[in-house]
């Protein structure tokens, strides 16, 4: 099946007939999906479906077996790709956070742009104290990740991909590590950074953020995109048996 | 004729006939031989960070190229008395046309060793860092160079710096060894008196009690390592 909306190559992120396997499990099958610029893609589906390593292929944290993925108009795995130089248009926000521990809130935003952008400290701390005011943790610049509670640290890993001025964000279930009362402030956040017009991927089962934000949902079971639609058609009309179970179970409490 | 049976023979009378005023007047001597034990010993462990930095970097590697040979470096340097590398390399590099001073082939027997143990230590201290920071570098468009240097090494540095430093202990105590090769370090200066003056246990317990005083020196520099590092975390409260 396609998901594309629109013609060929115009997409920021494409995956064309794209497979992966390991070992012998088939974890990517036939994947064909476009995402246009400024689009926020919602995806979804049971554990294990492959939706995580399904985002961990389009900045290279995994590897392709066959198919084409093009990001940004450069192919993974071409030869003439600079996966590093890539991977600094694509933020990554980790379900596990992933802060750097001995570093404070304001240096986890900064390292990056300071080491691989290469843009002068006091510009970059600048930008790094806007960005913390702007996930509401302005008073927080200069704590460590140890003190902040998993809401904040997830704030703060959303700054630090934006510190880099990314085309595209990618969201690894960012909220399913989160105590419930956390998972409001860091949907808010992504909310504004949706609303400010980034490409986004958001693997998630947060379906008042796909409503509210996403133009489309892709449903995926078993390696494979079963579904795909806009979040309004998905949500109140599911096509396929699989999503109908699939969102019994998450809508049931 | 053997020191082996005079101690045991006359041990307690060694004990009676303890002669301090030997060891004031030897004093200078082992003074001498504790520098020299400090120095090679720092400049040895600073050789041993050195090729064990190299070594674990070696063995981290997912190619074998690289990999293979650190590991077999490790396990042969692990697996063999450091008696007989010294032994090895102090026989040994004269027939390959390398005639060093016996201190220089001490210190390198000595950081040969030790940087075995060190890159087994490093290794364990950058494996112990979770994944996650791995890839939230690689996901920031980090090289392999700036990963290491800006986010795996500093806090792998942390929980390397005790085991680090107890291995500076054994290295503090295997340079006795170096006497053997008449380097005058701190052990050659007690085995001197030993057999100037036939009094082992003058020689012996003095020199016991200088790497006893060595040991509690590293000791305290790994407690307050340890505070220092310790304090870290704790030290912002904005």
């Amino acid at each position: 099946m396609t998901a594309s909306p629109s013609k060929n190559g115009t997409g920021m992120i494409e995956f064309r007939g794209v497979n992966k396997w390991f070992g012998a499990l088939n974890v990517l099958r036939d994947i064909t999906l476009s995402v246009e610029p400024r689009e926020v893609v919602v995806v979804c589906g049971p554990s294990g479906s492959g939706k995580s390593t399904l985002i961990r292929c389009i900045n290279g944290l995994e590897t392709i077996r066959d198919g084409d993925l093009v990001v940004d108009g450069q192919r993974l795995g071409d030869p003439a790709t600079n996966m590093t130089r890539l991977r600094t248009e694509i933020g990554f926000v980790f379900q596990s956070f992933n802060l750097y521990p001995h570093r404070t809130a304001l240096e986890n935003v900064t390292l990056a742009p300071i080491h691989v952008r290469k843009i002068p400290r006091n510009e970059a701390e600048q930008a790094g104290r806007e960005l913390l005011a702007k996930v509401g943790l302005a008073d927080k610049v200069h704590a460590y990740p140890a003190q902040l509670s998993g809401g904040q640290q997830q704030r703060v890993a959303i700054a630090r991909c934006l510190g880099m001025r990314p085309k595209i964000m990618l969201f690894d279930e960012p909220t399913s590590a989160l105590d419930p009362e956390m998972i409001s402030e860091v949907l808010d956040v992504m909310v504004a950074v949706a609303e400010e017009g980034m490409t986004m991927m958001v693997v998630t089962h947060e379906m008042g953020f796909a409503r509210k934000v996403a133009q489309r949902v892709v449903f995926m079971d078993a390696g494979a995109i079963v579904e795909s639609g806009t979040p309004e058609e998905f949500f109140s009309q599911p096509k396929t048996d699989r999503s109908r179970a699939f969102l019994s179970k998450i809508l049931r409490h | 004729m053997s020191t082996a049976s005079l101690v045991s023979g006359t041990s307690f009378s060694m004990l009676e006939n303890f002669s301090f005023r030997t060891i004031v007047e030897y004093l200078p001597l082992f003074g001498q031989g504790l520098v020299t034990t400090v120095w090679l010993s720092a400049l040895s462990f600073a050789g041993a960070l050195a090729v064990g930095i190299v070594l674990a970097a070696m063995s981290l590697q997912r190619g074998w190229l690289f990999r293979v040979p650190a590991k077999a470096y490790i396990d042969a340097v692990r697996a063999t008395p450091l008696l007989a590398q010294l032994y090895f390399l102090y026989f040994g590099l004269p027939h390959l046309g390398f005639v060093l001073p016996e201190l220089v082939v001490g210190i390198l027997a000595l950081s040969l060793n030790s940087g075995a143990y060190v890159a087994e230590i490093i290794r364990a201290g950058i494996l112990s860092i979770p994944r996650g920071q791995v890839e939230a570098g690689v996901a920031s468009g980090m090289t392999y160079v700036q990963r290491m240097r800006l986010v795996i090494l500093p806090q792998a540095f942390k929980v390397t710096i005790p085991p680090l430093l107890g291995q500076a202990i054994v290295l503090v105590k295997d340079s006795a060894l170096l006497s053997l090769i008449s380097v005058s370090e701190l052990t050659r200066a007690g085995q001197l008196l030993a057999s100037d003056r036939f009094m082992p246990a003058e020689g012996f317990i003095t020199i016991a009690a200088f790497y006893l005083l060595l040991y509690y020196g590293l000791k305290g520099l790994a407690a307050l390592s340890g505070r220092w590092l310790g304090l870290q975390p704790a030290r912002s409260s904005t």
